[in-house]
């Protein structure tokens, strides 16, 4: 079953056009990888679908782009309503300048989804869990969330980022400021999020597509030059550009 | 004539960079140098100046006390008072101007010829001195030049010791200034104890005024004439009443140019209000006293209420509308700092604008807020003009803003304005409230800067 549908999708920035007639079905429960030499789009096309391009303000987008079946480009699309159901996780970790405890009570607050402290307690206990750095921050909850280190933040953005149980996550290059390890890490929990959320993310590393994702669309130029089965992509491309970049020839 | 050596010497030092760079040239032309000529030029331009420039100051400084002292020395031994010796050799510095018009004796004349011989043979002499050491130090360093003269290093240790020079000049300027404050109040607590200036309830100094000249000092007479709690209070009244317009209005046109105005509008805008910083508070002080003061009056007259025609709401008010370009201009920068992808972050949580603004923008600019904040209140509690002039003379302690009252300021004013003596308790008041001023200010502004510090440190 197609979780996104996106028909048709041009963005310009401005008078420059960055992304040409984009078309692309992305399947629900698997970890789609966007890859691409850099500015080819792939993060303009990803911030599409959360209508994060609405911030920029020479930016515009035309097309279709349905998730679940609504098109979220309608004029009447409830912004708000949207972005708890697509998440975020941005390049560089961005908590806020508030406790850990404060930066996961963020979401369900905004939202009203907590009824009382015990169950916000919950959330909270739940959401650092899943994002696996529960054990780490246990004790010092109450304490600033810019005090933990870079692989720390980054997971405790993903922790603000599932406390309001979003569908469909979108990661823009979520690993690219930490070291291999933190990278590992999050790498291990991006394949643990998928049971219950649509992931697609961003990367500059082949070798990060390839092992955490099951599908693989490359961008070039502002064009989808390719999409498919990740195995499909890296082993046996039908377009000369996807091979020529898989096998480092460009980009 | 000094002018004239001064001239000279940098003249010379000018022209003396561009001879040490020729010399330079003609040596690059078969060896190599180690430096860029450019650096000989600036070598030979510091020898030939520093130390010329530094013995004519030397020599400035100390030339009228020893003059003095050649004259003087005929009468030293007369057992005369230091005061009578300053009179004669004030009388024997007029007489050599032709200024005098008292009584002349042979002693007056005397001393004056020589004044004069003695001016005339330093004069010549600093000349001649002056411009040898000049011309041997240029030579000497010219000699000196060579393909391999260290260059580099002499002209930044020089620079090096301007810079500092400099500095050292800004530092020793506060210290005196803080010393001279600090004696004069310790000279005033010393006739008013510390407890009645710092509880006193009373402020009216003109009654120090009153007292014949004649008298002794007596501290009694001058209880109940230095309480400075009136004007304690009326300082902190007034700028409480600032910030309670400055910090609304700047604080939210800060938010509104930081977040929501186009760059276009902000483009404009802004300027516009930083134009309100650039108003001399002179011209504050006449809108509140001309103005608003009337205004307020006529508007309490037909309300019914007895407004003054100088009251603390018309100084306050104004004062608060000088204070929101400081509180504005500096919380949009400290907002416009706060990194993008905080927004986003929050944006991406499916938080609305103000949402954003409020509970992630707002807590990460807070210190640099409240650094703007404290900045705006020390001025407020530094400012004069507008309260002399709007806001009444008269030290009243009260808390209705209707009324007037004064502050710290302002009464310095008007305790030095018109005739006044050194030495009197009435004009070293003025210190001992300059100096409590300058306490409050200053811890106003260690604390702004440390939170200001503390903000920066986040996001570094």
């Amino acid at each position: 079953m197609n979780k996104i549908e996106a028909k048709n999708v041009d963005v310009y920035y401005g008078a420059k056009q960055a992304l040409f007639d984009i078309n692309m079905d992305i399947e629900a429960n698997k970890v789609t990888a966007l890859i691409g030499p850099s500015g080819c789009g792939k993060s303009t096309f990803l911030r599409c679908l959360n209508r994060m391009n609405d911030v920029i303000d020479i930016c515009k987008v035309s097309g279709v782009v349905k998730i679940n079946d609504y098109d979220i480009n309608q004029k009447d699309t409830d912004v708000v309503r949207l972005r708890e159901k697509v998440g975020m996780i941005f390049q560089k970790p961005n908590p806020f300048p508030k406790t850990i405890y404060e930066n996961i009570s963020y979401g369900p607050e905004i939202h009203g989804i907590a009824q009382s402290k015990s169950e916000m307690d919950n959330i909270v206990e739940e959401s650092l869990r899943k994002a696996a750095l529960w054990e780490e921050v246990k004790d010092r909850i109450h304490e600033p969330g810019t005090g933990l280190s870079g692989g720390q933040q980054q997971r405790l953005c993903i922790a603000r980022t599932i406390s309001i149980k979003p569908e469909v996550i979108l990661m823009d290059e979520p690993c690219s400021a930490l070291d291999p390890i933190a990278t590992a890490q999050i790498e291990e929990l991006i394949d643990e999020l998928r049971k219950e959320h649509t992931i697609i993310i961003v990367t500059h590393s082949m070798s990060q597509a390839a092992r955490v994702s099951q599908n693989t669309g490359f961008f070039h130029l502002g064009k989808l030059i390719e999409v498919g089965s990740t195995d499909k992509i890296f082993k046996n491309p039908t377009q000369q550009q996807t091979q020529d970049y898989i096998t480092g020839r460009f980009g | 004539m000094n002018s004239v050596i001064f001239l000279t010497i940098v003249l010379l030092a000018l022209s003396s960079y561009f001879f040490g760079r020729k010399k330079a040239i003609l040596i690059q032309s078969n060896k190599r140098l180690t430096a860029l000529p450019k650096f000989y030029g600036y070598y030979l331009a510091i020898w030939c100046g520093a130390p010329a420039f530094l013995l004519y100051a030397l020599w400035s400084i100390f030339e009228p006390s020893i003059v003095r002292f050649f004259i003087l020395s005929d009468y030293s031994s007369q057992g005369l008072l230091e005061g009578e010796l300053n009179l004669f050799y004030e009388k024997v510095k007029s007489l050599s101007r032709n200024q005098y018009s008292g009584e002349l004796t042979a002693e007056l004349q005397r001393s004056a010829e020589k004044y004069l011989n003695f001016r005339d043979i330093a004069k010549w002499s600093k000349v001649v001195i002056v411009l040898s050491l000049l011309i041997a130090s240029t030579g000497y360093a010219y000699t000196k030049i060579s393909n391999n003269t260290k260059t580099r290093e002499p002209v930044e240790i020089f620079l090096k010791g301007v810079f500092f020079l400099s500095s050292l000049a800004a530092i020793l300027t506060t210290i005196g200034i803080i010393f001279s404050l600090l004696f004069q109040t310790i000279e005033f607590f010393q006739v008013i104890p510390l407890f009645d200036f710092v509880f006193g309830m009373h402020w009216y100094p003109a009654k120090a005024f009153v007292r014949d000249a004649s008298e002794t000092l007596d501290p009694s007479m001058y209880s109940d004439t230095f309480g400075a709690v009136p004007i304690f209070a009326g300082t902190f009244f007034i700028a409480l009443i600032a910030m309670c317009v400055a910090i609304p209005i700047g604080l939210l046109s800060g938010i509104y140019m930081a977040e929501y105005a186009s760059k276009r509008l902000r483009q404009y805008a802004k300027p516009v209000i930083e134009i309100l910083a650039g108003i001399p508070t002179v011209v504050y002080g006449f809108f509140a006293a001309l103005t608003v003061g009337p205004f307020l009056k006529d508007l309490g007259l037909s309300l019914g209420l007895e407004v003054s025609a100088e009251s603390a709401l018309a100084a306050g008010g104004v004062m608060g509308i000088m204070i929101i370009p400081f509180i504005s201009s500096l919380s949009d920068d400290v907002i416009t700092s706060v990194p993008q992808n905080l927004r986003d972050g929050s944006y991406a949580m499916g938080a609305t604008k103000s949402e954003t603004i409020k509970r992630v923008i707002f807590p990460a600019a807070l210190p640099g807020i409240v650094g703007s904040i404290l900045l705006g209140v020390s001025r407020a509690i530094g400012e004069t003009m507008i309260v002399v002039m709007a806001s009444g003379l008269a030290a009243n302690l009260t808390l209705n803003p209707l009324e007037s009252t004064s502050t710290i300021t302002a009464q310095i004013v008007v305790i030095l304005i018109g005739d006044q003596q050194f030495g009197d308790p009435k004009t070293q008041a003025a210190f001992a409230l300059g100096l409590s001023l300058f306490i409050v200010t200053l811890v106003l502004n260690i604390v702004a800067l440390s939170v200001v510090k503390k903000y920066r440190e986040k996001y570094e």
